[in-house]
């Protein structure tokens, strides 16, 4: 399993009938990190709940590959078990579930039936899990993201990605509502996760994490597309002249001005 | 079996049968007549029309072999009822050199004379409904519990309750009486006979009298089976400075009104119910939870939990009454039902019956829905599969009600074993 593969091709998708991501073309390969960034609204959130199988967003035309298998065809637990994993911009809330037999039962199904982790093992790789995330003890019993602040679930979704260890992850907007110090450490647990194995999507609007998480490759999104890939110069070019300034440069016009084209 | 044919399983002849003393015999007969004379009445959400009083009298006491291995598998105090029978009693013997009394309840009648006949029927009196009437009747197999003044008792008392036929052991009777400044735990449960659908009637009623500073944690086992309707009263009166907590779990297909209920005597007397309800196939289970505060600074507080699949029909109540006089009353209400499949219909009711101005917390709060799709979402989105998923979600709801049943370990794993079939498949 050393080659990793994702491929998006042509990928249209629609929320409540609306078609937001308008044809979009990524190939994410093992060992590379890939950000899209773009202005508030643009897609970004639908592209990564879509590649996932979020039940409200549809996948209108185009196909997703994982080492060649279609992504599409599979539920959401069958593509997270293939090793797709979204920390999600928003994660819900359960109570009565706690985060450690959540992330139990999650690395068990994984795992599958007859390879479960020992319950020993599963807690001592999830107290060293935790506390080089610099997540507190009383995380394991919580209930699943009940009561976090903002900055508490976006390390908990990290939490799960480090014990699950994907494939390919996809972070949404996981630098928004942290201070530098939990940037850090959100940083590092991705980059201890680096590997000729795994492949990274992040999606940010700020460029400040990509200082922290080394992109090899910089994606612009806009109005559902991708209108600009390069390598991580391209953040920097943002982080000085502003979605704004790149928009004149590509000569695209304002959302409002394109209803109705 | 029609009501006018009974001869020997009800009222004085029953009593008679039983070795019973005359003041009860007595009773027993009121109660018949009561029963006899009062109107089938009509229920707000349960309709009768198809439904009856008939009387239920089965074959003698046979072997349940799953209760009977529950019942040898504990080692605190003990009962084992079958079909109106019981079968065996134990108790440790420093809990019985402490005084505790704990056994027939138609024995210690005369026994114990005093203390049962100021109990017995004064938190569910003998004549106060027909299906109280129909118990008072004809209960058998009844179990009575008494602890004395200071006794604390450090393991859950266990009344285990079987029928091997639908019509044997319809008419079960607990009473429990805590002394002052007493404390323990009894977990009643059972194991009914599958039956269909009928005109007849089963009936069961608990009183609990908590006298004053004493504690106690009542735990219900219900399993409510297709036959006939089931009647069933549990009521506990509190007094001063006392509380019952009660933990009630009921499982099943069958046709059901029940009632649960404190009786919040004494001033700062207090009350809970933690309550999980799971219907399946066309079960309709019309429960009532129910706090009637009447002392002064009593508090209340009731969690309700219910789960429906397939045609089932579950009417939840919790209902707060302050009277004139009891100020400063605590009480809150939670009422959550969800709903799995959605042929099944499920209702919340909040109700506050309040004559008292001065209240010092009354809050409630209730819902009736669908488990959130993005919960199951983001579940599935680490790899959990769906069916996992859901179950999950509803422990999240049910587990504490489960962990706080007063029991060994062996009847809690009876309880998750019945409310997960009702969950999976
Ligand atoms: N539930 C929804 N119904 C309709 N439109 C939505 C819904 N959710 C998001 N949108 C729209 O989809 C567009 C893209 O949203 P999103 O993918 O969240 O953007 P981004 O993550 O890039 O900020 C926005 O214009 C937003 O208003
Ligand atoms: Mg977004």
């Amino acid at each position: 399993m050393s080659e990793l593969k994702l491929e998006i091709q042509g990928l249209h998708v629609a929320i409540d009938g609306k078609e937001i991501v308008k044809g979009l073309d990524l190939t994410i390969c093992g060992g590379e990190i890939h950000a899209i960034m773009g202005p508030n609204g643009t897609g970004k959130s639908t592209l990564a709940s879509a590649l996932m199988g979020h039940p409200r967003y549809e996948v209108v035309r185009g196909q997703v590959l994982l080492n060649g298998e279609n992504v599409l065809d599979m539920s959401v637990d069958e593509r997270a078990r293939a090793g797709l994993f979204l920390a999600m911009q928003y994660p819900a809330e359960v109570s009565g579930v706690s985060n450690a037999n959540f992330m139990r039962q999650a690395l068990n199904a994984k795992l599958g039936e007859g390879h479960e982790m020992p319950v020993l093992k599963f807690h001592r790789q999830l107290q060293d899990r935790m506390k080089k995330l610099n997540v507190d003890e009383s995380f394991a019993d919580r209930y699943l993201n009940e009561g976090f602040s903002g900055g508490e679930k976006k390390r908990n979704e990290i939490l799960q990605m480090s014990m699950l260890e994907p494939k390919v992850a996809i972070l949404d907007e996981i630098d928004s509502g942290l201070d530098i110090d939990a940037l850090k450490i959100v940083a590092e647990g991705v980059n201890t996760l680096r590997s000729p194995e795994t492949g990274f999507l992040i999606i940010t609007h700020y460029q400040r994490l990509l200082n922290y998480i080394v992109p090899d490759h910089v994606h612009v999104m806009m109005q559902g597309r991708i209108v600009k890939s390069g390598g991580r110069e391209l953040a920097e070019y943002l982080e000085a002249h502003g979605y704004d300034g790149l928009k004149a440069e590509l000569g695209i016009e304002d959302e409002t001005v394109e209803v109705g084209i | 079996m029609a009501e006018q044919m009974m001869d020997t399983f009800a009222g004085r002849a029953l009593s008679g049968k039983l070795g019973e003393p005359g003041w009860l015999s007595g009773l027993r007969e009121e109660a018949l007549q009561f029963f006899q004379s009062a109107e089938i009445p009509w229920l707000e959400k349960t309709d009768l029309r198809r439904r009856g009083f008939d009387w239920l009298d089965g074959p003698e006491a046979r072997v349940h072999e799953a209760a009977k291995a529950l019942y040898d598998q504990l080692d605190g105090p003990k009962a084992l009822v079958v079909d109106g029978v019981l079968q065996f009693v134990d108790a440790p013997v420093e809990v019985l050199e402490a005084g505790v009394i704990f056994g027939d309840l138609h024995a210690c009648a005369s026994k114990h004379e005093k203390i049962v006949q100021k109990h017995l029927f004064s938190a569910v009196s003998h004549t106060e409904s027909k299906w109280a009437a129909m118990n008072a009747a004809a209960f058998r197999g009844g179990v009575f519990l008494y602890v004395p003044e200071h006794v604390v008792l450090d393991r859950p008392v266990v009344i285990i309750r079987a029928q091997t036929s639908v019509h044997a052991g319809a008419y079960p009777r607990t009473l429990v009486v805590g002394d002052v400044q007493s404390s323990g735990a009894v977990t009643e449960v059972f194991f009914r006979a599958p039956g269909t659908p009928s005109k007849e009637a089963t009936t069961s009623v608990v009183e609990v009298i908590a006298k004053a500073d004493a504690h106690w944690k009542i735990g219900i086992v219900d399993e409510i089976l297709d036959g006939p309707a089931h009647f069933h009263e549990r009521r506990a009166v509190v007094d001063k400075d006392a509380s019952v907590d009660w933990v009630f779990a009921s499982t099943g297909d069958g046709f059901a009104w029940s009632s649960l209920q404190t009786v919040l005597k004494g001033a700062g007397a207090r009350s809970t119910m933690r309550i999980l309800g799971t219907s399946v196939g066309r079960m309709h289970h019309d429960l009532t939870a129910k706090m009637v505060h009447q002392g002064r600074s009593t508090e209340s507080d009731i969690v309700m939990h219910g789960v429906l699949r397939g045609r089932s029909n579950a009417v939840f109540r919790s209902c707060t009454e302050i009277v004139k006089g009891a100020v400063d009353a605590g009480s809150e209400q939670h009422d959550r039902m969800i709903v799995l499949d959605s042929s099944a219909r499920a209702d919340a009711i909040p109700m506050l019956l309040i004559d008292e101005n001065d209240v010092k917390r009354c809050g409630h709060a209730a819902s009736v829905g669908k488990i959130d799709p993005i919960q199951v979402y983001y579940l599935m989105s680490r790899g959990i599969p769906e069916k996992q998923a859901l179950k999950m979600i509803i422990w999240g709801y049910l587990e504490q009600t489960v962990a706080e049943m007063p029991a060994p370990e062996a009847l809690r794993d009876l309880l998750v074993g019945r409310v997960e079939k009702g969950l999976v498949g």
